[in-house]
């Protein structure tokens, strides 16, 4: 019988080794976990402005501004704003006041059953819009800097399309627009899901189910690895703390309104509509040609939630000669959280702006 | 530390014993297999080529048998313990404790497989494929639901009815998930293969010295073959399956809810709903009219 050739001594070594490593982590473990840890998310100092149903507008004031337009953030919604607050000191919100921006971020809330019936219209032609009139009045300004964040790059998009006159400069980050692409698993499966059947059942889709559509998009890397390395890095303080805040924002996944559901996952995953210049909303067409003002684009080279090619054809489609495309050596989540994008890509942003105040 | 030596002493025998029960273990599986002992033992290289091929196992017994003969060269188990020095006595106490009890369960388990017949006998399992999930929904179909579709009659008819189709989806949600999960763990099976081959069976790869850098092999193999059944027809065939047992059996589970809160006098779930699309829409008309209104009075304060 053929024997493999293993140095057992030197995997048992190395085992003994190991043993002995974890035994002195798990002892210093004990002593984080048993002391306080600071695992608050979201805890940038703000002021609430706007109160719309569950929808509210929280207010970022810089100690200095350097930019009279000031900016609105829009976050997706199938997860949580926090993820641009997440880290005290470290957060993209944090970083854009440093740089001395007036900053607006939208909180989407908790959906409940009574929201079931909002659509994609009531969420950009109703809040949206109701909040940047409120931003306009309140600084006494025709014109706002939006950025959108995943998801909410989309809106952010649709709305500049819409109601261009009230946009000075537009930054999309990991903002899928060409939906029809088989790079991503999420564009993949969800040409196949019958998304009538799914509201009609559950009203507002549940958030526990994107979370779990979240995991299988990468499980070994996700359910095993993830958690291997907290194992292996549970005696540093620094990193169990930011590791028990991302677990925080990535399981506060939202309920997401039925209506909304389905038109998205309709006209933009399995229509694609949105680039082709045929979707409408509000009675009114979406054509991207309205979208005059500036583009600043970035999206993540290793995003396999929002790859590449969901990205980089926004700029061709749009009417402006200012465009932007930024593809930085990264995932969706690193865009938002890696140290490079914290200290390289938002002072850009902060001079792109400001090279446009115009 | 003498209590701490003879707490290490002891554990020596023990561990020793645990590992001849296993070698003896994988000596009888490899034997009860065709497949398993023609390969293994007495085949030639094509015929162990076709046995991988067939049969994840092989590989992994392979690796287990030959891990276990070199653990029971003397000295090895002393050197398992001459690497962890000094270990305060809560930790050598726990960790004897949790070796004894493992070693102890997993005697338990040996006898127990041993005892319990042939593999190849009703109990096999070398054999579970999709197919059996197959098999399990026409047990249900042909032998149980016939049942479940007695007339339903009288006053009691129609609860009896929402009971019955709540019941059905349940199983045929729980059947689609079983039948989900399988796929899921098909990339797990693969992998374990594939990293088994380099080594067994006249493999000419070195096995990694850390063990760190075989997890990490595994690790990328794994995630390549999940890529792979991702994007295939037929996980995106049983993903919608199993999405639509979920959306049927919430449906049924919803009606026969409502059925036992109108008994109860309590707003169904279809009732709120009514209410919620009539308030939605009265705020929407609302809205409406209060944006005309505010188009309208300034117009009017100039007239």
């Amino acid at each position: 019988m053929d024997r493999p050739k293993i140095p057992v001594d030197l995997i048992l070594a190395k085992l003994a080794a190991e043993a002995e490593a974890a035994k002195h982590r798990l002892e210093r473990a004990r002593d984080i976990f048993h002391g306080p840890l600071a695992t608050d998310i979201g805890t940038t100092p703000y002021e609430l402005v706007y109160q719309a149903d569950r929808v509210r507008l929280k207010y970022y004031r810089p100690e200095a501004a350097r930019l009279k337009t000031p900016l609105l953030l829009v976050h997706g919604l199938f997860n949580r704003e926090t993820l641009l607050d997440l880290q005290p000191g470290r957060s993209i919100v944090h970083n854009l006041l440093k740089e001395g921006l007036e900053v607006y971020l939208i909180e989407w809330g908790s959906p409940t059953r009574r929201d079931q019936f909002l659509t994609l219209d009531d969420h950009i032609n109703g809040y949206m819009d109701d909040i940047v009139e409120f931003i306009r009045r309140r600084h006494g300004v025709p014109k706002v800097n939006l950025m959108g964040v995943c998801l909410g790059g989309t809106f952010a998009v649709i709305y500049a399309a819409l109601h261009p006159e009230k946009i000075r400069n537009l930054i999309t980050t990991a903002t899928p627009t060409h939906f029809n692409t088989a790079k991503g698993l999420l564009h993949i499966w969800m040409q196949e899901i019958d998304v009538d059947r799914l509201v009609n059942a559950f009203g507002n889709l549940p958030g526990n189910l994107v979370n779990a559509a979240f995991l299988l998009l990468n499980p070994p890397r996700l359910l095993l690895d993830k958690y291997l390395g907290f194992l292996e890095n549970m005696d540093n303080k620094d990193f169990v703390e930011n590791f028990i805040r991302m677990e925080k924002w990535i399981f506060d996944s939202p309920d997401v309104p039925g209506e909304t559901v389905r038109q998205v996952i309709k006209d933009l995953y399995q229509e694609n509509l949105l680039v082709q210049g045929k979707m409408r909303l509000g009675g009114r067409r979406v054509d991207l040609r309205r979208l005059t003002m500036p583009l600043l684009n970035i999206y993540g080279q290793y995003d396999h939630l929002v790859p590449p090619e969901a990205c980089e054809v926004l700029a061709e489609k749009v009417g402006s000669r200012d465009t932007e495309n930024v593809c930085l050596d990264t995932g969706h989540v690193g865009i938002y959280v890696s140290s490079r994008f914290q200290k390289e890509t938002i002072p850009k942003i902060a001079a792109w702006l400001l090279a446009r105040e115009g | 530390m003498a209590e701490e030596n003879s707490g290490q002493m002891a554990s020596e025998p023990l561990l020793a014993a645990w590992i001849k029960w296993t070698m003896d273990f994988w000596d009888t599986m490899a034997q009860m297999g065709p497949g398993l002992a023609g390969a293994g033992r007495s085949g030639g290289q094509a015929a162990r080529e076709t046995s991988v091929s067939e049969s994840p196992w092989l590989a992994a017994l392979n690796l287990w048998q030959a891990f276990f003969s070199l653990l029971t060269e003397a000295g090895t188990v002393a050197a398992v313990f001459q690497g962890i020095q000094a270990p305060s006595k809560i930790i050598l106490r726990m960790a004897r404790a949790g070796w004894g009890g493992y070693f102890y369960l997993h005697q338990q388990w040996l006898e127990g497989w041993q005892g319990g017949g042939s593999p190849s006998g009703k109990n096999a399992y070398e054999n579970l494929d999709q197919d059996i999930f197959r098999a399990c929904n026409e047990i249900f179909e042909q032998d149980f639901r016939r049942l479940l579709n007695l007339p339903h009659l009288c006053l009691t008819g129609l609860p009896q009815e929402r009971v019955i189709r709540a019941t059905v989806n349940f199983k045929q949600f729980q059947a689609a998930m079983a039948e989900f999960i399988y796929l899921l763990y098909l990339p797990v099976k693969k992998s374990l293969r594939a990293m088994g081959a380099g080594w067994v069976n006249g493999g000419t790869e070195k096995f990694p010295e850390d063990f760190k850098d075989y997890y990490k092999r595994w690790l990328k193999i794994l995630e390549g073959h999940y890529m792979t059944l991702f994007q295939s027809a037929e996980y995106i065939r049983t993903l919608t399956h199993t999405l639509h047992a979920l959306e049927d059996f919430t449906l049924a589970k919803q009606e026969l809810l409502s059925e036992a809160m109108a008994a109860l006098g309590l707003p169904t779930r279809r009732e709120m709903d009514d209410l919620y699309r009539e308030i939605y829409l009265l705020k929407k008309s609302v809205k409406v009219m209060a944006r005309k209104l505010d188009q309208r009075e300034p117009s009017q304060e100039e007239g």
